[in-house]
């Protein structure tokens, strides 16, 4: 992208109006990428300030997956600047099933930290695929935009990411042949 | 419709992707096949799960973080006072979440209402540079500020040797009593460190955390350590070992 002129009180105003209602959805999908809280709202912090400095290049397009491509493309750039790579999730922190708010999930009871903890535990590749259809809700249209993907590949990927998944919930609950209605 | 056929358009008739027309045809096809119908289920059941997960939305802290970004490069003079009082909103809710939050955590000896205090001063110095009153990084700026203002010196450090250099200081209230509290830096985060004389040996600094935000909690040299930012409990605990190798030094 261009080098961004430095946005007016205007621009900042209508930024407010368009982008920040959709602060939450850039969050949760920080916090499935970074899989921690506080490296995820320093995440959504800065690809917000990055979707206002891109903010002149906005052509009224749909805003949610357009300030979600700048998250992950943001997450991408702090990787690479801090030599991280995607760790599997326990060399991240020994904090048992690590769901969004693994407080909530316990109260809820087996099944959603199983789910929780399961997804957290796939390649990232397989995460956000996974949280851009089911949790974010995006068509596959705007996945492909979120992941710069032909849309054909967004749907081989995604079935992909669901064998995987459905994989990872058999192993976590060690039991063989067992059907997700059992949940 | 083959079966092979009818397998691969499962996950696009879950995901609502199919036209009209190649929604009756799957239909019809399931109809006549029981494998697919034990797919589809299973896919069903696997969407329902994820889609059942509670949402994590942004906290408090983190949309005034933002907020603090957009006035600093939009900041019509006008328009502050309605910011101030959206400010504030913000901060009564963040304090009434994290105040619920902390009652059964592990703040041991510590008053729901010191909770809420200190996290209303840290709000202050983190939300808005006013909430700093002396901002220097000259501890022999610093620390005078506070004669005359409180009835106690409290020590202050510049700790920026070791990452954390010192943004200022102002006064606040902790349970009725004027107390000190020193700003922070960082990277681009703020860690308020409220202190106040107390009796009792050193102890190690025990840490909550909380939505992103963390509470260190420690007694040294004499004085009751209280440090809030919204950094990591491992690096809340090297703030509070600075703090405690510059108060060593001083002796």
């Amino acid at each position: 992208m261009s080098e961004a002129p430095k946005p007016d009180a205007a621009t900042v105003e209508r930024f407010r109006a368009v982008v920040l209602p959709h602060l939450d959805a850039a969050y949760g999908f920080a916090r499935w990428l970074a899989r921690d809280p506080v490296v995820a709202q320093d995440l959504a912090q800065e690809a917000m300030l990055r979707a206002l400095r891109y903010f002149h290049a906005f052509r009224g397009e749909e805003a949610r997956p357009w300030l979600l491509r700048i998250v992950r493309n943001t997450w991408s750039d702090l990787r690479a600047r801090k030599g991280m790579s995607d760790r599997p999730l326990d060399e991240i922190d020994d904090r048992p099933a690590d769901g969004p708010d693994p407080e909530q999930s316990a109260l809820a009871g087996d099944r959603r930290r199983q789910i929780a903890s399961a997804l957290a535990a796939l390649p990232a590749e397989a995460r956000e695929i996974l949280v851009l259809r089911e949790i974010e809700d995006l068509p596959y249209k705007h996945i492909a935009s979120v992941l710069d993907l032909p849309v054909g590949t967004v749907m081989s990927r995604l079935a992909r990411a669901r064998e995987k998944l459905a994989a990872e919930l058999s192993n976590r609950l060690g039991r063989k042949g067992h059907g997700l209605s059992d949940l | 419709m083959d079966c092979p056929t009818c397998e691969a358009m499962v996950d696009a008739y879950v995901d609502g992707e199919l036209s009209a027309t190649e929604n009756a045809a799957f239909e019809q096809a399931l109809a006549e096949c029981p494998g697919c119908r034990a797919r589809l289920e299973a896919a069903r059941d696997m969407s329902r799960l994820l889609r059942e997960m509670p949402a994590e939305p942004a906290s408090d802290l983190l949309r005034a973080r933002i907020e603090r970004e957009l006035r600093s490069i939009a900041g019509r003079p006008r328009e502050r006072e309605r910011e101030r009082v959206r400010w504030l909103a913000l901060a009564a809710g963040l304090i009434v979440a994290l105040g619920v939050g902390w009652i059964g955590g592990s703040m041991l000896g510590q008053g729901i209402r010191e909770t809420d205090e200190l996290v209303a001063g840290y709000l202050r110095v983190a939300m808005s540079d006013s909430g700093v009153e002396v901002a220097s990084s000259d501890r022999h700026t610093v620390k005078p500020w506070f004669a005359g203002r409180i009835d106690y010196a409290p020590p202050v450090h510049d700790l920026t040797a070791a990452g954390f250099p010192l943004l200022g200081g102002r006064v606040d209230l902790i349970d009725g009593r004027k107390v000190a509290v020193l700003v922070y830096r960082r990277n681009q985060h703020r860690i308020a460190l409220t202190l106040w004389p107390a009796s009792g040996g050193n102890t190690t600094p025990s840490v909550d955390q909380r939505d992103g935000f963390a509470l260190a909690d420690w007694r040294r040299g004499g004085f009751a350590m209280r440090a809030v930012a919204d950094l990591s409990p491992a690096e809340i605990k090297t703030f509070a070992a600075a703090v405690d190798q510059a108060v060593a030094a001083d002796r």
